[in-house]
């Protein structure tokens, strides 16, 4: 089995960035998923980016514009 | 009329900081790989045109790299003379073929260097400046600059006048954000610009004896919530910090929260005499062809031309002014006293808490008020001992910059702690018929006003229930008088609704000092309580101990490690001082009083910061 490697982006884990940590994830294109070296969140692309978005449940008001005016 | 300045700085940093790492996964270490060098100065060339295509200009600080190519110094040079760009010099982005054949080492942190070696950086760094452009920079800077860094340059270049220092809480979250390799650790330091003592670079200075000779601007304006609570490098005014953060939508591309952090950071000059600031500051690393993270390039780069287009926008309405550095820092002086506090009243604009901080900056302390905990306060550093703390190689702190704290709810807990202790906070607790209420338990809303001399923060009133049926309407009045050191509370019982009663406030503070998670040796601290001719002394053996005195005058705690004497003082008839001394699963002190008060009484005490040597 050949060396994992890097993705078409550099995905980070989204279960350590969930704890604040920012952990690239390597690929392995025999299993066709992302692993991390961290953790044991392993996924393809579709559950990483799902996974992502996920992890903006803490920002409530991520696309509220707010004004200062008040 | 208010004013909102923006420095906007660039940097030709021709081996991007993560770049070489990203980037060049799976092959060697080329620092002088010539796709990487072209792919840098086309970043900086986009950056430079995203800036002065919205009619801004910009800080070009030269790195040492970039001052061996000839066409990054041609452009700085034209871009001073058509948009009006300044010239400056960073100490970040040493790294480079010729740097390391000089100096043998991959350190690229200019405080972690030696003295002995950062004074021949610099005088190398400074002199090959000067050989590319003819004249010696205004404008310097780094992550951050320590006390005996900036002295030695203020003294051989006495042209530099505004330097960038520090980032704001940049310190073990920062480290543990990135799986425990990112050595920056500078938390404790101002927000906003200040003038650097010549003792220490995070207190700012109080006089002109104590006056480093620059104007020190913060790495970024960054989120005085997110920040203080998250890693750093998600919420500042850099767009692809946001991005970082996955602060956007993943299907339209928006992002309006940074957006809304610039907004604030406009806000904030009804709390500074009608100055409000902001600094953005994008290493080229950020919007590499490769993409970043999760962000391909198209969205690297959009995200950097909407952030320079909201700042176009804002001086084209007349509400922001640009400046390029050395103008700011000329602005800064006329502007500001040494003792002009800096202050924030802070909101949340990301998770929709509608939690509120408010941060207070002077050349004595720095303070954290938190109303979700009823105006507690969570952080503070005692500015006041100015505490020398050399960095770098050959110190006793060799990566550790950060201003010690008394008080840091994160790092040291604050109200909770799981099963035993206590955790560093100053708060209140209200006594009645064996119940006790902590204040941090009542979320509340602040109001900032300004007094003759000092600022004021008024907390909305807060109700306690006693299972036993006594109710009380309380009021906090949280008072930083300027340049004394000190910090006033003041909590009013507007009403109780069995008038005959009296409760007990015992007003606290616990405390403890470092700059990390971590606790330190407390054996060297002393507590006292003084009453008169009478004094009991505590020193610090981890016994659990207590001392009281009716009628107390002073509480007061000595920690020699940071050279600080904190002292609580009370103004109330009838009052009982304690400390009280912490044991090994909770090594805290404790400060406090207890205060007997009616209805439509008033207690008030105060939180005293000196350096003790």
């Amino acid at each position: 089995m050949a060396q994992a490697g890097k993705g078409r982006l550099n995905y980070r884990c989204p279960s350590c960035f969930m704890r604040d940590i920012d952990m690239d994830m390597f690929y392995d294109s025999e299993r066709g998923e992302y692993y991390c070296l961290r953790c044991q969140y392993r996924g393809d692309e579709a559950d990483v980016l799902a996974k992502n978005e996920m992890a903006r449940f803490r920002y409530g008001a991520m696309m509220r514009r707010f004004t200062f005016e008040d | 009329m208010d004013q909102f300045i923006v420095n906007i700085v660039h940097r030709p940093e021709m081996v991007p900081e993560y770049a070489e790492k990203v980037t060049g996964h799976g092959r060697s270490e080329d620092l002088g790989r010539k796709a990487l060098l072209t792919e840098s100065l086309d970043i900086f060339k986009t950056q430079q045109e995203c800036a002065h295509k919205n009619g801004l200009k910009t800080t070009i600080q030269m790195t040492y790299a970039s001052l061996f190519n000839e066409e990054a110094v041609q452009l700085a040079k034209e871009h001073h003379e058509k948009y009006g760009d300044e010239i400056a010099l960073t100490l970040l982005g040493l790294p480079c073929e010729q740097f390391r054949e000089k100096y043998r080492t991959k350190d690229f942190c200019i405080w972690m260097f030696s003295m002995e070696d950062k004074e021949a950086i610099v005088r190398d760094v400074f002199e090959k400046f000067h050989d590319a452009f003819g004249f010696y920079p205004e404008s310097t800077g780094s992550y951050y600059m320590d006390a005996d860094l900036i002295n030695f340059i203020k003294a051989e270049y006495p042209s530099v006048k505004c330097a960038v220092a520090t980032c704001w809480e940049e310190g073990p979250k920062a480290y543990h954000t990135c799986n425990n390799s990112w050595y920056t650790f500078m938390d404790g330091g101002p927000w906003a610009p200040w003038i650097p003592s010549k003792v220490n670079t995070h207190a700012p200075a109080s006089c002109e004896a104590e006056d480093s000779g620059i104007v020190a601007i913060p790495h970024l304006s960054r989120d005085l919530l997110a920040c203080y609570d998250g890693n750093g490098s998600n919420f500042g005014t850099h767009p692809q910090n946001v991005l970082r953060g996955m602060i956007y939508d993943t299907s339209t591309w928006e992002y309006p929260y940074l957006y809304n952090l610039i907004d604030q950071y406009r806000s904030l000059a009804r709390y500074n005499n009608g100055y409000a600031y902001n600094m953005m500051f994008v290493g080229p690393g950020w919007m590499n062809k490769m993409g970043r993270w999760e962000q391909p390039y198209e969205l690297l780069l959009k995200s950097y031309e909407d952030g320079c287009a909201y700042y176009g926008k804002l001086k084209k309405e007349g509400r922001l002014t640009d400046m390029t550095m050395a103008e700011f820092a000329d602005y800064y002086r006329e502007k500001k006293t040494y003792t002009e506090p800096e202050c924030a009243l802070w909101r949340d604009i990301l998770y929709g808490s509608d939690k509120q901080l408010f941060w207070y900056c002077d050349p004595y302390l720095r303070a954290c008020v938190n109303m979700d905990q009823g105006g507690a306060i969570v952080d503070l550093r005692p500015y006041a001992a100015k505490l020398e703390w050399p960095v770098g190689i050959g110190t006793p702190h060799i990566q550790d910059a950060s201003y010690p704290f008394l008080i840091q709810e994160k790092y040291r807990a604050g109200y909770f702690t799981h099963y035993a202790g206590e955790g560093t906070v100053r708060s209140a607790k209200v006594c009645w018929n064996g119940e006790e209420v902590d204040l941090c338990l009542c979320r509340t809303k602040a109001h900032f006003s300004t007094g003759d001399g000092e600022k004021v923060l008024t907390m909305d009133p807060v109700e306690i229930v006693f299972d036993g049926g006594l109710r009380v309407t309380l009021q906090t009045t949280v008072t930083f008088p300027e340049g004394s050191g000190e910090i006033l509370h003041t909590r009013k019982i507007l009403s109780m609704s069995d008038p005959g009663e009296s409760v007990t406030i015992r007003e606290y503070m616990v405390g403890c000092y470092g700059t990390t998670e971590y606790t330190e040796d407390m054996s060297s601290l002393t507590l006292r309580v003084s009453a008169g001719e009478q004094t009991e002394t505590i020193p610090y053996e981890y016994k659990c101990r207590e001392a009281a005195l009716d009628n107390a005058d002073a509480v007061s705690c000595t920690l020699p490690p940071i050279k600080t004497l904190v002292t609580m003082e009370a103004d109330c008839a009838a009052r009982r001082g304690f400390v009280r001394e912490g044991y090994a699963f909770s090594p805290m002190f404790t400060l406090g009083f207890d205060c007997e008060v009616k209805e439509n009484e008033e207690v008030s005490t105060w939180l005293r910061l000196e350096r003790a040597d």
